[in-house]
């Protein structure tokens, strides 16, 4: 078995002394974290390990003896061998560098008392930078949990004890203290005054936000916003969901404990982040939309566009009631659907007539949600678009509904056509005999169905074109939205600025390859890379896209159900 | 995981019988041959060209042949596997288009093709089945390569619809130009020459075989006082369940202690349960579902009457595995069944449920009077009449022959196509051998022979399986390099495979 | 230590360079050959032949500077995300095996895993790209299961390197993983 011992980069140049770390006997190997220098009284440094073992909750130990380059060093080799009888805990290594020669030994005494075996080669010295291991998170590559306790490998135990002891490293070298003590070491406050100030400010105003979102839940659950078609409507809308979304966002950003775990924390600032990206972006579009009256060019265009697409409607219905494409259809039914819609059509147009003074207006205060974040404004288009295209929306119901009955009718039919029934009770199809005058009606009744199947398909073919046409529109929008919600730019920024700090794994390079003396390896962190960023910090979105794969979608409007939105199924259950 | 286990189990007993026997056997052996088994029907599917296919491969392994196997993926299981004694199985990546039949343009499976004829050496393609498309199109390009061809039909067909026409007309030219080629039985025969125009002379008789040890009797397992009709086929309509549908009413109206056990699964599975619900027999007629092979003997031993109601039959191997569990043997006269068990072991019927249930009413009085032949006779009679290893001889002896005949050449080739296989399908068909040919000359050019490693023999003359088992190699040892490597890959094909 | 010519599936040269640094460590470097200029030029020389086909007919002057602008990004992500120089392998007993592709562009890619996870090292053949190849794999262990193997890590992707070379590599790594 190979020994290996995870030594710190800063220790190379230390000055002759003990060495304090941790053995990980399951792995055997030993995690350097400090060398603590001569002069000491050993008894002081007992007391040390004990305080640091109920600071850091480790098991710490003296782990060996590191002596520099100097003169007579026989001499001292013996006293470093009397050292370990000192400290009886564990191996004892004996850990000294040559002068002249780049790396060092190190020569293994076991417990039990036997001289040095001459086992120097079984030795691994695995470099690291104590500051990058400390900071970085280690991502398991397969493991869903961070920090799970089960089956901890060797690397993770190590980076968990370099990250735990924290607090030995918070001692300075210019300390009074009974000893000197060489490990990593900050140099000066990482943070600026600024920081500190935003620090001390952000306790005021998270609890602010805190009432003032306490207010808000409050108001959202009284009880006339829970009647059932405020809910209903309230559910469908783009804006409300993403107004509720937001919500609950900030809420768990202003939530004013401190928080302890990395993935929490880093929830948070990517939350953070999202929302500042999202205020900027929607205040730049009011500045756009306020400052050459934008707004009302908007609300001028909107009203003939509107008229322009029932316009056009008409037209096209009118093209359909005809011979359209020099198909023969079903005269009669033909004229009914077609006088049915166009009288919907002739609504519709006065209902927007009706609407038109008032429509500048409208727009000129929604156009100030933009100031919440680009993200309502956008869902606030979304639903005016919606409701804009209301009557293509209930024409596609129509056809959709009309063939949707058929389909079902000629199925069953050509099923009586065979002999068979459906079971319901067993999910299947059984064979069933029918009689007579029951074949006659149902064999009847198909030949209708069929041959005013062509009709209706041409009818429901042409709005769920159209409708597909408007739900394409309405789909870009809330992508855009879904990606302003949902990039963990935090994470990012880190991975790009701190690297070390979300680690992959490790990668190791030899450092030094002489077969005379131990193998030295140098550690170095791999980060991740952005893709696995992504999985891990995506922040959780509400999707108001059915999960509906391309095939299913397919399937879908062949039948005849109602795609996106307004339907949602319900189990039979309830 | 359970399927493996069986096949370790298969193994130790086929080796405990066989020790005594190996070295005359290895004495007499003139040729050792390298086999390619390829059809598109193999395990996990199930059936009688399944294991066929494996019972032969294990026995020609057992007397030094090397024998891999093609078939396509089936599901997860695709890329390359080792079975018991190191018979390797190539699970190629091809769609599956019908009834596990995969799809084919007869030319895109070529590269695939050559690359394992060539990486392992092939001297002999043995094709199995004139269902199996692959089968077809690894006949084709084997002839074009210059390989000894042998295919073996399993199955009967008819003369007159449409499908039988078109794939009569396939077979022809698939045929016409195979050195060899094997029938299960002498109706199988006749019924292969004249839909493939074939000289009869190139045309062997070699039946199926069961293994007798898998098949032994228990009439403990019998319930007493009841009498147990077995049936255990696909639910499809070549096996005749519609006629089973019509005798099941019938007798258990008749015999309140007889019961029915059918094993098997198919889209005929409808018509079985609705009669069941309709007569009200859940407690009578027992529906198991697909059965595991290893399943089907503690089936069978729970029966008195084995019945068999196929339509058409090649050769089959249900009633012989029924007649080895000691069960009394009802089957329909069809195709080459008439062949399989000596007229006492056998009842045969016409297919009509009329004359069945007669069939099985005589068997059913007998059994009452206690006239039947007991299991262990009918057993110790089945048990010499088919084994693999006698099939496997015999088929060694068909390989020994191809061996020595000359490969046509493509002009003759041509020729042949031309003029025996009819004006309009011969030139089509000569016109895609010469397509095919300027192919694999394309592929010699772009991944030329001297590109592919050829592979580490795991069964054959100089097979490294048998060295398997022995303790890893030492780090400095002086092993084979090839030692190593067939270690390695068969503790992972043991440990990954599912 | 050794620099061995050997041949990749498709019949270029390869080099395997194989450096024990101690008993229990050492790296099995697999190059392949450098991008041919013949086939650089013959790229570029056609995405241009073409952009000036078009530039003929439609006299549209874009259509010659987004030919070179697209040669130019198209070569620098071919270096930097496609052609890989060479592969390696790094074993170190009882730490772990280490296995980093090197770009052409001088980016670099590492995976490491740990010892505890690997269960051995195997050469495995399969069906690639209308072929059936060896390649050298890493299985792991099945987290909850550690007699069986779970997922397979293939080793030397791009290189492909042919059965002798591979064997050459499985030898010393199992050398190794004897060791520890």
């Amino acid at each position: 078995m190979v020994l290996k011992i995870f030594f710190p980069q800063c220790c190379v140049q230390a000055e002759s002394g003990l060495l304090i770390g941790r053995w990980l006997p399951k792995h055997n190997s030993a995690v350097v974290l400090a060398v603590i220098h001569f002069p000491f009284i050993p008894c002081q440094v007992k007391q040390y390990l004990c305080q640091l073992q109920n600071l850091i909750k480790l098991e710490l130990a003296i782990v060996g003896s590191w002596s520099k380059a100097v003169k007579g060093q026989e001499k001292q080799d013996n006293f470093m061998e009397d050292l370990c009888t000192i400290f009886p805990q564990g191996d004892w290594l004996q850990m000294y560098s040559e002068k002249g020669k780049r790396g060092f030994d190190c020569r293994v005494i076991p417990r039990n008392g036997t001289k040095t075996m001459n086992n120097d080669k079984n030795v691994v010295i695995i470099h690291y930078d104590q500051r990058k291991v400390m900071l970085s998170q280690l991502h398991p590559a397969d493991g869903l949990v961070l920090g799970s306790q089960k089956n901890v490998s060797e690397l993770t135990m190590v980076f968990q004890t370099v990250s735990q002891s924290k607090e030995l490293f918070h001692s300075d070298k210019y300390d009074e203290g009974p000893f000197k003590v060489t490990h990593w070491q900050s140099e000066g406050r990482e943070a600026s005054i600024i920081i500190e100030l935003c620090k001390q400010a952000s306790v005021p105003v998270c609890f602010m936000i805190n009432c003032f979102l306490t207010v808000w839940f409050w108001m959202c659950k009284s009880r006339i916003l829970n009647l059932w078609p405020a809910r209903f409507v309230s559910s469908k809308l783009s804006t409300c969901v993403q107004l509720s979304h937001r919500a609950e966002q900030l809420q768990i950003m202003s939530n004013p404990r401190k928080t302890s775990e990395h993935l929490e924390f880093m929830r948070k600032g990517n939350i953070f982040l999202s929302f500042l990206i999202d205020l900027a972006l929607g205040l730049l579009l009011i500045s756009w939309l306020y400052r050459e009256n934008c707004i009302a060019r908007l609300a001028d265009m909107l009203v003939p566009a509107a008229d322009r697409v029932a316009e056009e409607l008409q037209q096209l219905l009118q093209w359909l009631m005809g011979a359209p494409a020099g198909l023969k259809m079903n005269r009669a039914l033909d004229q009914v659907l077609g006088k049915f819609f166009l009288y919907h059509i002739h609504l519709w147009i006065s209902y927007i007539h009706l609407m038109s003074p008032f429509i500048g207006m409208i727009l000129w205060y929604l156009g100030l949600s933009a100031c919440l974040g680009l993200t309502i404004a956008l869902s606030v288009f979304s639903d005016i678009v919606a409701l804009l295209t209301f009557h293509i929306y209930c024409f596609y119901v129509y056809g959709a509904r009309l063939y949707c009955l058929k389909i079902y009718g000629l199925s069953s039919l050509w099923r009586l056509f065979r002999g068979k029934k459906w079971n319901v009770l067993r999910q299947r199809v059984d064979s069933c005999s029918y009689d007579l005058d029951q074949l006659f009606i149902g064999t009847l009744l198909f030949t209708i169905l069929l041959f005013l199947l062509p009709t209706t398909v041409l009818y429901y073919l042409v709005f769920t074109l159209l409708r597909l046409l408007v739900v394409l529109f309405q789909g870009l929008f809330h992508l855009c939205m879904d990606l302003i919600n949902s990039i963990p730019l935090f994470a990012m920024g880190m991975r790009i600025f701190r690297p070390y700090r979300l680690a992959a794994g490790v990668k190791f390079r030899i450092l030094q390859n002489d077969k005379e003396r131990p193998l030295h390896l140098l550690m170095e962190i791999n980060p991740l890379t952005f893709s696995a960023v992504l999985k891990w910090y995506r922040i959780p979105t509400y999707s108001c896209y059915p999960k509906d794969s391309w095939g299913a979608l397919c399937k879908k409007l062949f039948i005849g159900e109602l795609i996106y939105p307004w339907k949602t199924k319900h189990t039979k259950t309830d | 995981m359970g399927k493996k286990k069986e096949k370790c189990r298969k193994k130790t007993l086929l080796q405990k019988t066989l020790d005594g026997t190996t070295p005359t056997l290895n004495n007499c052996i003139s040729q050792k041959h390298k086999i390619c088994m390829v059809s598109d029907f193999f395990y996990p599917n199930m059936g009688g060209v399944e294991s066929h296919i494996y019972q032969l491969s294990q026995c020609l392994i057992e007397r030094g042949h090397k024998v891999i196997i093609v078939t396509h993926a089936y599901g997860n299981r695709k890329g390359i596997r080792f079975l018991t004694k190191g018979l390797k199985v190539y699970y190629l990546p091809l769609k599956v288009m019908y009834n596990q039949s995969t799809a084919t343009t007869i030319f895109h499976s070529l590269p695939l093709l050559r690359c394992i004829f060539v990486r392992e050496c092939i001297t002999i393609v043995h094709s199995h089945s004139s269902f199996s498309v692959l089968a077809h199109d690894a006949l084709f390009h084997a002839k074009t390569m210059g390989l000894h061809t042998v295919f073996t039909d399993h199955s009967l067909f008819g003369f007159a619809d449409v499908s039988s026409v078109l794939t009569n007309k396939l077979l022809t030219v698939s045929l016409c130009d195979t050195n060899h080629i094997i029938c299960v039985s002498f109706t199988s025969k006749e019924n292969t020459v004249l839909r493939g125009a074939l000289n009869p002379e190139i045309v062997s008789v070699i039946p199926n075989a069961v293994d007798p040890t898998d098949f032994t009797p228990d009439p403990s397992r019998r319930e007493d006082g009841k009498i147990t009709i077995v049936v255990i086929s696909r639910l499809v309509y070549r096996k005749g369940i519609d006629l089973l549908a019509g005798i099941i009413p019938k007798l258990c109206l008749k015999h309140p202690d007889l019961n029915f056990i059918i094993g098997g699964e198919g889209p005929k599975r409808l018509v079985i349960e609705e009669v069941r619900e309709k007569y009200q027999l859940h407690e009578r007629v027992r529906l198991l579902g697909a059965l595991e092979h290893r399943e089907v003997r503690n089936v069978l031993v729970q029966g008195h009457i084995f019945l068999n109601t196929s339509l058409t039959e090649a050769f089959c191997m249900a009633i012989v595995e029924g007649a080895s569990c000691g069960l009394q043997v009802v089957s329909t006269k069809v195709g080459g069944i008439p062949e399989v068990l000596p007229e006492d072991l056998i009842i045969l019927c016409e297919p009509t449920v009329k004359s069945l249930c007669e069939g099985l009413e005589m068997v059913i009085a007998k059994e009452r009077a206690g006239n039947l032949l007991s299991p262990a006779a009918i057993h110790n009679r089945v048990k010499t009449l088919y084994t693999w290893r006698n099939v496997a001889k015999r088929t060694e002896k068909v390989y020994d022959r191809v061996a020595k005949e000359v490969v046509l050449t493509i002009d003759e080739r041509l020729h042949r196509l031309m003029f025996s296989c009819g004006p309009v399908a011969g030139c089509i068909f000569a016109f895609l051998a010469v397509l095919d040919f300027l192919l694999l000359l394309l592929l010699k050019w772009l991944v030329p022979e001297s590109y592919m490693d050829r592979a580490v023999d795991a069964t054959g003359p100089h097979g490294l399986w048998r060295q398997w088992s022995l303790p890893r190699a030492s780090p400095n040892g002086e092993q084979k390099s090839n030692y190593h490597l067939s270690h390695s890959s068969v503790e992972l094909l043991n440990d990954a495979s599912c | 230590m050794s620099d061995e010519a050997f041949s990749d599936i498709n019949g270029n040269r390869i080099s395997l360079d194989c450096q024990r640094h101690s008993d229990f460590c050492g790296e099995f470097t697999v190059s392949s050959p450098k991008l041919s200029f013949l086939k650089v030029t013959g790229c570029t020389c056609a995405l241009w032949l073409c952009a000036y086909t078009i530039f003929f007919f439609t006299e549209v002057t874009e259509v010659l500077s987004v030919a070179i602008m697209l040669s130019l990004v198209g070569m620098m992500g071919h270096l930097h995300f496609l052609k890989i120089d060479h592969e390696s392998l790094l074993v170190i007993g009882s730490l772990g095996i280490q296995m980093t592709s090197s770009y052409a562009s001088g980016r670099e890619s590492t995976t490491f895993i740990e010892m505890s996870k690997v269960k051995d090292v195997v050469i495995n053949e399969a069906i690639y790209m209308q072929r059936v190849i060896y390649y050298l794999c890493i299985l792991l262990k099945e987290p909850l299961h550690p007699n069986e193997v779970g997922d397979i890590v293939p080793v030397f992707q791009s290189c492909k390197p042919r059965l002798n070379c591979l064997i050459e590599i499985y030898k010393q790594c199992q050398e190794i993983l004897a060791q520890s």
